[in-house]
């Protein structure tokens, strides 16, 4: 059955809630509250439903969706991991959700205590001197980095606008940048999965205020060069940004700040286990060294006579990014994850993820040959090539058989080079154990069989979702993006 | 190697499955897996963290951090500045902590999403109806944001670099109204509010418009006065300059007052904390953002529309993707990935389970409740309304006595009393901003007045003429 929407099921005089004031049912407006010219005369066009249909409404368009709680969801890049049901019941106790951004500090000693707590575990396990909690996702945690980097040129008085970014960086990277002011230069990536070191060398000059850089990067490898490229890139006078993305792989095992990185952010939905909630809302803390530590955005949370407190006097901050501290009911469940794993815990995760996705890696090689002959750490980039039908109708088809497809070229928000066009990142997560490993695995061979007698039935696939194959052609847009040239 | 068991956390494998794993790749140890990531940069120790706690002790903890807090439960309060305690119904928080939509990802895959794409695909339809304009986006990260991602849209829309705002925005948003201009190199100039009325002072917004042509006028309804603005009569003073109307507002006086969208605005952005989430000691939020059908192609975010399946019938999936990040890179209209999908499904619960006749009577309760009020305190000696121009729920005013001594007083009656309008704004001495929601009892009214007559007789304020 198709999904319906909810406004045909309206029917006027039926509500599903009880709004009862006999002291204030005034009825209509009072004529001298507002303009007349500004009274709402006519209806907004909102639904009226009792509760219990309210209920079936949202109950059944929940069965045409798909989350980690349902089965296995391999989104390469995206690290969907189990979301732990206690860190849903405690982020929402009354004493956070109740609590109102601007009450008197002193009421809200919990949230700052938790905060400046949440703060030092990142800032440790990033290897960072400081974090901020403030940004709202990963993409935001980067603008806010960038930021900072943008403000500590200015105050050196250097003209740097350019920043590197490796082609195989997530969309944001660049996205970011400009929004901060910057140029984009792109690096190329060799054929060994390594960011060009000649080509960033290259670009290397003194307009150059940083490079971002996801280690592991998206193709899922760890870059080695990676000390080389910090001195190279420190030698130059400019700054190392370090996108979080793929910190799930290293938890405990190395630091972005031990690598030579000035600046992380992190995604707590990839990294500390908070709901994605189809898109949102995510977390994304920034860290610095103690350098860029006064150009965070105002205010952070910091000690002062003793007690954890907002510090709004930051003279030299880049600014604020978002209302108010952060998104407190996402970071206390990043907090509680944190407190459940310690040390141990978080290092074991990321364990896994790499034992997991080089464990797919080993089992499907001869159905999907790797694309790089080195390990891989959380997720694994496998060649779709030898195939009898296209990677993307490949994929569609694991959908029939509860398994989340892994992320394609224009499915997701990793931006591939075209050499990889038919390939499959794969990232099972630390959450899968071995045997939903073994299943996710069988259902890739199940419809590798299938493709050789029964091709149709791939092309034509998924076959048990409400809606048949939807084609979005990433080309036509691209064509229309350069068409339109904005 | 890897002698014990890991218990700790969310471990799925026993020591055997990892052996067998390890086997199966061709490895002998767990270490082998990062023999890529050289010596000098490994961290040979520990993290130094808390250790791993039991379920039974992280519940004591978080039960502890959130007992020191105080609440909008524990005290009656007449906070607002931007988030407001309105009243939230149960199905909210049930439906949207399904699993199936709290525990997956942005709907990549369409097929397999068509439940989270209708909620979308409705959130739209019905944020649009709210708004005043059709086309709206599946939310940025909060009210601040939508207003900087609108500013930046009406740039790019009449290729102008500078904006005009209202003196009157919530400092916060003026704050990242100005981080995001400045990396896009836009100016930004601020437009007074009339001492008197309270709302914008429309022969200075005249005169700055002739002055420099702008992208678009930036006005927040109320204003951060509480004050309403006359967004007709604004957004008329833009469009004869070939500048755009943009208007930041409060979701909740909808269903009282006039779309800002039916008003002539060009862009409404609001923060759509009001309609169905919890005020989370500020944050997650959202921001929402509505415009004209032709500017589609400006709007930050994602966005769902109607397309075909295989089978030629109708299906939902993400659209107009090239001016978003993973297409258009540094070209995109915005660098918003993740955004606040899940609360906008919250919005949609909420306007469902309240209903038409719902929406309006809660948005006729915040108002009248905010007038009652408004009226017992100003008949307090000494007291009164700072401004004539009309309010919501909000209200600015002018006190006989210091505010911050008032409201330490009121607070030790259990009672958060409002806002000390200098921390908000500078030279605002004895000011104080309050909001009114329905949450607030006749009785829990009458109770706070008596107590502001009391603490401000106490305090021994000084009686203005």
């Amino acid at each position: 059955m198709k999904t319906q929407s909810i406004f045909p099921k309206s029917r006027p005089g039926v509500s599903g809630a009880s709004i009862i004031d006999a002291d204030f049912d005034t009825g209509p407006t009072d004529a001298s509250w507002f303009d007349p010219a500004d009274v709402r005369e006519d209806s907004i066009g909102l639904p009226e439903m009792s509760e219990v249909d309210v209920v079936r409404h949202f109950t059944n368009l929940s069965r045409a969706a798909h989350g980690v709680d349902n089965g296995p969801y391999p989104l390469g890049s995206c690290t969907m991991k189990y979301n732990p049901k206690r860190n849903d019941v405690l982020s929402t106790l009354d004493g956070f959700a109740h609590a109102h951004p601007r009450q008197p500090e002193p009421t809200l000693q919990g949230l700052w205590d938790m905060m400046l707590e949440l703060q030092e575990f990142i800032a440790e396990i990033t290897g960072m001197d400081f974090v901020s909690l403030q940004p709202a996702a990963g993409a935001h945690g980067e603008f806010a980095g960038l930021l900072a980097i943008r403000r500590h040129f200015e105050q050196l008085h250097h003209d740097r606008n350019i920043i590197l970014i490796p082609d195989s960086a997530h969309g944001t990277n660049p996205a970011s940048a400009a929004m901060v002011g910057y140029q984009c230069k792109i690096i190329p990536t060799t054929s060994d999965g390594m960011m060009d070191l000649d080509a960033m060398e290259h670009h290397l000059d003194q307009r150059v205020a940083g490079l971002m850089l996801t280690n592991p990067s998206t193709l899922g490898l760890f870059d080695e060069n990676i000390q080389k490229i910090a001195e190279k890139i420190h030698a130059n006078g400019s700054l190392l940004y370090y996108d979080g993305a793929n910190l799930n792989a290293i938890m405990g095992i190395t630091r972005p700040g031990d690598m030579g990185f000035d600046v992380v952010h992190i995604n707590t939905h990839k990294t500390l286990s908070t709901p994605h909630g189809g898109g949102g809302p995510g977390a994304g803390p920034v860290g610095v060294k103690a350098f860029l530590e006064k150009y965070l955005p105002a205010p952070v949370i910091r000690r002062i006579h003793g007690r954890a407190a907002p510090d709004d006097n930051r003279p030299m901050s880049a600014g604020r990014v978002k209302s108010f501290f952060g998104h407190v009911e996402v970071l206390l469940r990043a907090y509680c994850y944190i407190l459940t794993n310690g040390a141990d815990g978080l290092r074991t995760a990321s364990e896994n993820a790499v034992l997991n996705a080089n464990y797919m890696r080993a089992r499907l090689a001869d159905l999907l040959p790797p694309v790089f002959a080195q390990r891989c750490m959380h997720e694994c980039l496998l060649s779709g090539g030898s195939l009898k039908v296209n990677a993307f109708d490949f994929v569609k088809r694991l959908i029939d058989f509860g398994v989340h497809p892994p992320t394609l070229v224009g499915a997701g928000c990793v931006h591939f080079a075209k050499e990889y066009d038919a390939a499959m990142l794969i990232e099972p997560t630390e959450s899968e154990s071995r045997i939903s490993l073994d299943f996710i695995i069988e259902q890739f061979r199940r419809v590798a069989r299938e493709a050789a007698v029964a091709p149709y039935m791939i092309e034509t696939a998924p076959h048990t979702t409400d809606v048949a194959k939807i084609i979005k052609d990433q080309n036509a847009w691209i064509q229309l993006l350069e068409a339109t040239k904005y | 190697m890897d002698e014990k068991n890991p218990v700790n956390g969310y471990n799925v494998h026993t020591l055997k499955d990892r052996r067998e794993m390890l086997d199966a790749i061709g490895l002998s140890s767990i270490d082998d897996l990062f023999s890529q990531i050289p010596s000098e940069i490994r961290l040979h120790r520990p993290l130094n963290l808390p250790p791993a706690q039991s379920e039974w002790e992280l519940d004591k903890r978080l039960h502890a951090l959130a007992a020191q807090n105080a609440t909008t439960r524990t005290h009656l309060s007449l906070l607002g500045g931007g988030a407001y305690e309105h009243y939230i119904p149960a199905v909210v928080p049930t439906l949207t902590a399904r699993g199936e939509y709290l525990t997956a990802y942005t709907p990549y895959q369409p097929e397999m999403s068509q439940g989270i794409l209708r909620v979308l695909h409705d959130f739209q339809i019905v944020m649009g109806r709210m708004l005043g304009l059709p086309a709206v986006n599946c939310s940025v990260y909060d009210g601040a944001t939508a207003l900087a991602e609108a500013a930046w849209m009406a740039c790019s829309i009449t290729n102008r670099r500078h904006v005009v705002v209202t003196e009157a925005l919530w400092p916060e948003y003026s704050q990242v109204l100005n981080t995001y201009m400045r990396g896009r190199n836009v100016t930004v100039s601020v437009i007074p509010t009339d001492a008197m009325t309270g709302s914008m002072d429309l022969e200075k917004l005249a005169g700055s418009l002739k002055d420099t042509p702008a992208a678009a006028v930036l006005t927040q309804t109320p204003n951060g006065y509480g004050v309403l603005e006359p967004i007709e009569h604004i957004s008329k003073m833009c469009h004869s300059c070939g500048t755009l109307s943009n208007v930041s507002c409060y979701p909740m006086m909808l269903g009282c007052l006039k779309a800002p969208g039916k008003q002539g605005a060009d862009i409404v952005t609001c923060e759509g904390q009001s309609l169905g989430l919890a005020l989370n000691g500020g944050g997650p939020y959202l921001g929402v953002m509505a415009t004209h059908e032709d500017n589609i192609k400006f709007l930050p975010g994602r966005i769902v529309g109607e397309c075909d399946d295989l089978k030629m019938e109708k299906a939902l999936a993400l659209v107009k993707e090239s001016r978003e990040q993973h297409v258009a890179r540094d070209k995109a209209t915005s660098h918003i990935c993740s955004n606040q999908a899940l609360l906008a499904m919250r919005i949609l619960v909420y306007l469902s389970a309240v209903g038409e006749h719902g929406f309006q009577k809660i948005s006729r309760l915040n108002a009248s409740k905010a007038h009652y009020i408004c009226e017992r305190l100003c008949e307090l000696p000494g007291v009164r309304r700072t401004h004539t121009g009309h309010f919501f729920n909000e209200f600015l005013l002018d006190l006989p006595c210091e505010t911050a001594p008032l409201l330490v007083t009121l607070q030790k009656q259990g009672i958060f009393g409002g806002i000390d309008f200098s921390r908000l704004y500078p030279n605002s001495d004895r000011k104080l901003l309050l909001a009114v929601t329905e949450t607030k009892s006749k009785t829990e009214l009458d109770r706070i007045t008596d107590v502001f007559r009391r603490a401000i007789a106490e305090l021994g304020g000084v009686i203005r003429s």
